[in-house]
């Protein structure tokens, strides 16, 4: 195996802000009906075609892909491929016959008849969306040479669901916005942001506020405007709250009552023995806010990406080799947690 | 925090929209945030409600002009109700029916970005087609224009300068 880091374990532009870049395209053959309505044998047609426009076109991209089955997997390994967003929950769920082509890197997913006959997925670390799409893009123009995607003159490529006609593209940023959500100031550029098209998603832990302030930004609009225009918008606001996030963490980090909070957190995480996703998903984003400021040092951002990366629940137990019990879970995240933190401070 | 829209699953997603200049806030479970998704679109939507009663109603008249795509045999009430289209041609065959509901949501029906064979974020290609042109093949070029241009003293070091790269080449 390559000692190569996966995207999910680096850091990359403006990187203590924007965890991660991804844009996604949904496409469909014109002759086969959207996957909601496919009998068995359409979906053995359109995988077929699928991976025959793959692996039979000339480009070098093609040996760069593994065809995954996940009848073939377990559910921790399908589960894992979830957390690093490969594939979507729904498509983990409702596996049986279904299957994703995935390059050797991990930044690239082509999950086959999901919501529509082809996802394409592009993932970056930090900000990337110009670079991401391209090569959203590319894979398109590739497949797209021997699949024939449906599409319209007037409403564009068609898909299964007409929330995402026309460019079929949704492209997003993970944002980390600790200072903003300090401030609270996150709920009303949230509702602003909705006033521009675009689409705010955080995941809620214990019921209040959005657990380790993460937040996504995604583009709504997918009819009318074009894929340039759709991430020229996207990538300004997300300059905008990198900014204005930098400015809110220079003014709160002098205040003791915050770097009492970041060197608790720091504390608990270096000495827990139980350690649930969520509370680490908590505590982790303090830390990730200390070691940006540069009150914490011993490690970087791209360590604390491959961290997170590795305690998710799945993954966890896929690296076991075994379903893990919430509690087993927990002592493991705890253990992996201590050991990457030791020589922080 | 439970889902609002399910009240049953632990919501995960909290989802802020704007469809047609009106804002929606929700907390929900990722199964409902997927499903909104689809049922956003058709929300609003009336249809002949006969079409749908027809057959309860015993009437086998309205029954039989339910109109269907001739590909994927989806009705519109059957789209309107699962929120999904039945494929690339039911755009085509009901068209009409949709077009105001696409009007309403983007403001617009009209497509402007990528289409099929073309780039969508127009990569700039180089201007000129990038040629790989050795040292040797530069010097003969240029040993040809000075003789053209009668320069044969500088014709005459390219010559010996091709000569020695001719014979670096061969002993490898
Ligand atoms: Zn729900
Ligand atoms: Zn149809």
């Amino acid at each position: 195996m390559d000692n190569e880091r996966r995207w999910y374990e680096k850091a990359g532009e403006a990187g203590d802000v924007v965890v991660s870049t991804r844009v996604r395209l949904a496409r469909n053959l014109r002759d086969i009906p959207f996957p909601s309505r496919m009998n068995a044998a359409q979906r053995a047609e359109s995988e077929r075609r699928v991976r025959d426009a793959l692996f039979q076109s000339n480009s070098p991209i093609a040996g760069d892909f593994d065809f995954l089955q996940i009848d073939a997997m377990s559910e921790q390994q399908a589960g894992s491929l979830v957390e690093k967003h490969l594939i979507s929950p729904q498509f983990a769920a409702h596996g049986k016959g279904r299957g994703v082509l995935i390059s050797k890197d991990e930044s690239i997913s082509i999950m086959v008849n999901e919501e529509d006959h082809v996802r394409i997925q592009v993932l970056r670390e930090g900000l990337a969306l110009c670079e991401t799409a391209e090569t959203a893009d590319r894979i398109d123009t590739l497949l797209n040479e021997s699949l024939h995607f449906a599409f319209d003159e007037e409403l564009g490529y068609l898909t299964q669901c007409p929330t995402n006609l026309g460019t079929g593209m949704r492209a997003s940023v993970m944002l980390h916005l600790p200072a903003l959500a300090e401030r609270g100031a996150l709920s009303r550029i949230v509702s602003n942001l909705s006033k521009l098209g675009l689409v705010t998603r955080g995941t809620y832990g214990e019921g209040t506020g959005i657990t380790g302030a993460m937040v996504q930004l995604s583009n709504q609009i997918t009819l009318g405007l074009s894929e340039t225009e759709a991430v020229e918008n996207l990538r300004n606001i997300a300059k905008q709250l990198v900014d204005a996030e930098r400015e809110s963490r220079a003014a709160l980090l002098g205040q003791i009552r915050v770097q009492d909070r970041i060197a608790r957190a720091l504390g608990v995480l270096q000495t827990a023995r139980l350690l649930s996703g969520e509370e680490f998903m908590r505590l982790s984003s303090e830390v990730r806010f200390g070691v940006t400021a540069g009150m914490l040092s011993g490690i970087d951002l791209a360590d604390l990406n491959a961290l997170t990366a590795s305690v998710q629940p799945a993954t966890l137990s896929a690296k076991a080799g075994k379903a893990l019990s919430a509690e087993e879970r927990d002592v493991l995240r705890a253990e992996t947690v201590r050991k990457a933190l030791r020589g922080v401070a | 925090m439970l889902c609002q829209h399910c009240g049953e699953r632990e919501a995960t997603t909290h989802i802020t929209s704007i469809v047609n200049g009106v804002m929606t806030e929700q907390d929900l479970c990722t199964a409902c945030a997927k499903e909104q998704e689809y049922t956003n679109f058709f929300q609003n939507m009336s249809f002949d409600l006969g079409d749908l009663f027809g057959g309860i109603l015993g009437a086998p008249k309205r029954e039989r002009q339910t109109v269907r795509c001739p590909e994927c045999g989806a009705s519109f009430e059957e789209i309107v109700q699962s929120g999904r289209i039945g494929c690339a041609n039911c755009y085509r065959v009901f068209h009409d029916r949709l077009i105001p509901q696409i009007r309403r949501i983007y403001g617009t029906s009209k497509h402007t970005g990528k289409r099929p064979g073309t780039s969508a974020l127009r990569i700039p290609e180089p201007a000129q087609p990038l040629k790989v042109i050795s040292p040797l093949e530069e010097k003969r070029a240029a040993m040809q224009k000075a003789i053209e241009t009668q320069d044969f003293e500088r014709a005459a070091v390219l010559r010996d300068e091709i000569r020695a790269l001719e014979e670096a080449e061969k002993h490898g």
